[in-house]
């Protein structure tokens, strides 16, 4: 649990690879800039979903977006709730709260999915209700000293800014100037999966190249009620680098006018554009990639 | 340039556009906001309408700042009472004080609030029971006022005074009007000032950012607020220090003659921009099309940033964004 993490003696591991590390990613982003055609200018920004899309479906990745799913807009108020707990830690979370926060926030992506889906739109707040349960008995009150804060923004420039890879931590605490570790917590909406586990050693890269801090552990909550905890450690540190080292690579081809490449996956159910993929038609490709999903989920646990 | 000169200049030209406008304006407000907007898109700028750039009213993005700024100010104004150095802020307990404060009246021994437009719209917004709206001011303040200590570092520098914030430990406003009659009122956005202002300057303006820009406007950023912040002094500041949250940078960049220059010609375009928009209006014509155009109010009556979308703007972030793919 969250509230356990916060409560033990945490003990993050030495920045000693940092600088290695950045200057590993500033020259496979100068690399990967070079085949791309990036420049200061023109950059290539990166964001935690472009990193995993482009790693799990390229083709899928680069579509445009048009606009949230019912899933996604559940997902969307789950992180509401865990951020108001977060701030507000006295007020009992609901939807309707939760609604209420993003729309202070400007934020009118749900509310506008719920107007939109009309009747519909009862399914999905109840089941919005239910995902919230027990994240929101979960949360703990967490102590002011730890700076609690929501969306904070992160973002690491390589090479000279010609590519750039930013985001917005669900929810940071601790870290410089707080005088504590900084625990990484990401909040998730759907059922546990180990893919889940990158954003937040995506995130827990990011931070430790912006103040030369390793943060002690990346937490992820999930609504179905796993709390998965990884005390960081050089090797997730050097992964996450390899992860974006690929998803660069992967971008600069594409940049150059390869083809994005069709990796169909477990992700072929809920992907929009399957109706127009071929790899994605063939049931075959994509059941036996759930299956092996399945098979390997246990033991990556 | 001295700032003397600087405000005769300014003026000067300002008064040239307002009387060579087809209609007279009126409340022509020139901050940042404005400033980049008419620099970086002029048609979408007046198309906003002949008022330009209206305030639109608090909200709890908008007031990050504001609110972060004025639960510094009255933590470093408590701190003060008691003749101690200000202890480091926990965002969210300064945010909450602060907040308490607006709506207790004054205790004896700790520092009366000054009345300021977002603590009212705070307190307020407290009244109507709108905790929504609370949760999240203390959510984006909170952030403000984190990013702002880490960046600067506590103890916050020698001769530190905040700008644009109520209280007795800072400066409320830093506003100038090219003369008493004018409709034009430039204020400088800075947050803080470090250095104590003397005829030969020696002071720097602090700008303190959540999110990065580009490089561009960050010089853009540093020349605005440059040459708001002599008009409004009556000094030049020597350096601009401008920070960034997200990333940690904070970049100084010193005052001279080109960046005044630059940081007049924007307010000035402001201005210019205000007179086109009476006469003319919303035109397409005059529309410098960027990724700013997928947000665009004006979007549908604008065919250079149609065309923009349809062409560079199919590339997103560096890469193609594909919405129909050949088969196979």
């Amino acid at each position: 649990m969250l509230g356990d993490v916060l409560a033990a003696e945490l003990c993050p591991p030495s920045p000693h690879g940092l600088v290695s590390l950045r200057t590993e990613l500033d020259s496979a982003a100068r690399a990967a800039a070079a085949i791309g055609g990036w420049t200061e200018d023109e950059p290539l920004r990166l964001s935690k979903h472009l990193v995993t899309g482009l790693l799990r479906c390229p083709r899928r990745a680069l579509n445009e977006d048009h606009g949230p799913s019912d899933d996604v807009v559940v997902g969307l108020v789950v992180d509401a709730v865990a951020k108001l707990a977060t701030v507000s830690p006295r007020r009992t979370v609901t939807v309707d709260a939760a609604l209420a926060f993003l729309s202070a926030l400007g934020d009118s992506t749900v509310a506008d999915h719920l107007a939109a889906r009309g009747s519909g739109a009862r399914q999905v707040r109840a089941e919005a209700a239910a995902r919230i349960e027990q994240l929101a008995a979960a949360w703990p009150v967490i102590d002011p000293a730890w700076w609690p804060r929501v969306e904070e923004p992160v973002r690491v420039a390589l090479a000279g800014g010609a590519v750039t890879v930013a985001g917005r931590l669900d929810v940071l605490l601790g870290g410089p100037p707080t005088g504590r570790p900084a625990v990484v917590v990401e909040v998730k909406g759907g059922r546990w999966y180990d893919g889940m586990r990158a954003d937040g050693h995506l995130y827990a890269l990011m931070l430790a190249l912006r103040d030369g801090e390793v943060p002690a552990a990346a937490v992820t909550v999930v609504s179905d009620g796993t709390t998965q905890v990884e005390p960081m450690r050089a090797a997730l540190l050097q992964h996450a680098a390899e992860r974006l080292d690929e998803a660069m690579g992967i971008a600069a081809r594409v940049a150059a006018g390869e083809p994005p490449a069709m990796s169909p996956g477990a992700h072929c159910q809920h992907c929009p554009v399957r109706p127009d993929c071929p790899a994605g038609q063939q049931p075959q490709l994509v059941a036996a990639a759930r299956d092996m999903a399945a098979q390997l989920q246990p033991e990556s646990r | 340039m001295n700032a003397g000169r600087l405000r005769a200049d300014v003026a000067g030209r300002i008064a040239d556009v307002l009387a060579g406008a087809a209609a007279p304006l009126t409340d022509v407000y020139v901050g940042w906001t404005a400033a980049h907007e008419a620099a970086t898109c002029p048609a979408r700028y007046r198309g906003q309408g002949e008022d330009g750039w209206g305030f639109p009213g608090w909200s709890p993005v908008l007031a990050a700042g504001a609110c972060g700024r004025a639960a510094l100010a009255h933590h470093i104004a408590r701190a003060d009472l008691t003749r101690r150095p200000p202890p480091m802020p926990v965002p969210l307990v300064a945010i909450r004080t602060w907040m308490q404060a607006l709506r207790s009246p004054p205790e004896p021994g700790r520092p009366a609030e000054e009345r300021s437009s977002v603590g009212d719209w705070v307190r307020e917004t407290w009244e109507a029971g709108d905790t929504a709206t609370l949760a999240a001011v203390a959510a984006t303040a909170g952030r403000w006022l984190a990013g702002f200590v880490r960046v600067l570092g506590w103890p916050l520098p020698p001769q530190f005074t905040l700008l644009n914030a109520p209280g007795p430990a800072a400066v409320p406003s830093l506003r100038w009007h090219p003369d008493k009659a004018s409709p034009v009122t430039v204020a400088c956005g800075a947050d803080a000032r470090m250095g104590r202002v003397t005829g030969a300057g020696g002071f720097a303006l602090a700008v303190h950012r959540v999110s990065t820009g580009d490089d561009g406007a960050l010089r853009e950023r540093a020349a605005f607020e440059s040459a708001a912040g002599a008009l409004a002094i009556g000094v030049p500041p020597a350096s601009v220090l401008v920070t960034a949250g997200d990333t940690g940078e904070r970049v100084t960049l010193p005052v001279d003659e080109d960046l005044l220059a630059q940081g007049a010609e924007r307010i000035v375009g402001v201005v210019t921009q205000r007179a086109v928009a009476v006469e003319r209006g919303f035109d397409p014509a005059d529309a410098t099309p960027s990724a700013a155009c997928r947000h665009c109010d004006r979007l549908a009556d604008c065919p250079p940033g149609q065309g923009w979308l349809a062409a560079a703007g199919r590339w997103r972030g560096g890469l193609p964004v594909l919405s129909v793919l050949p088969p196979g």
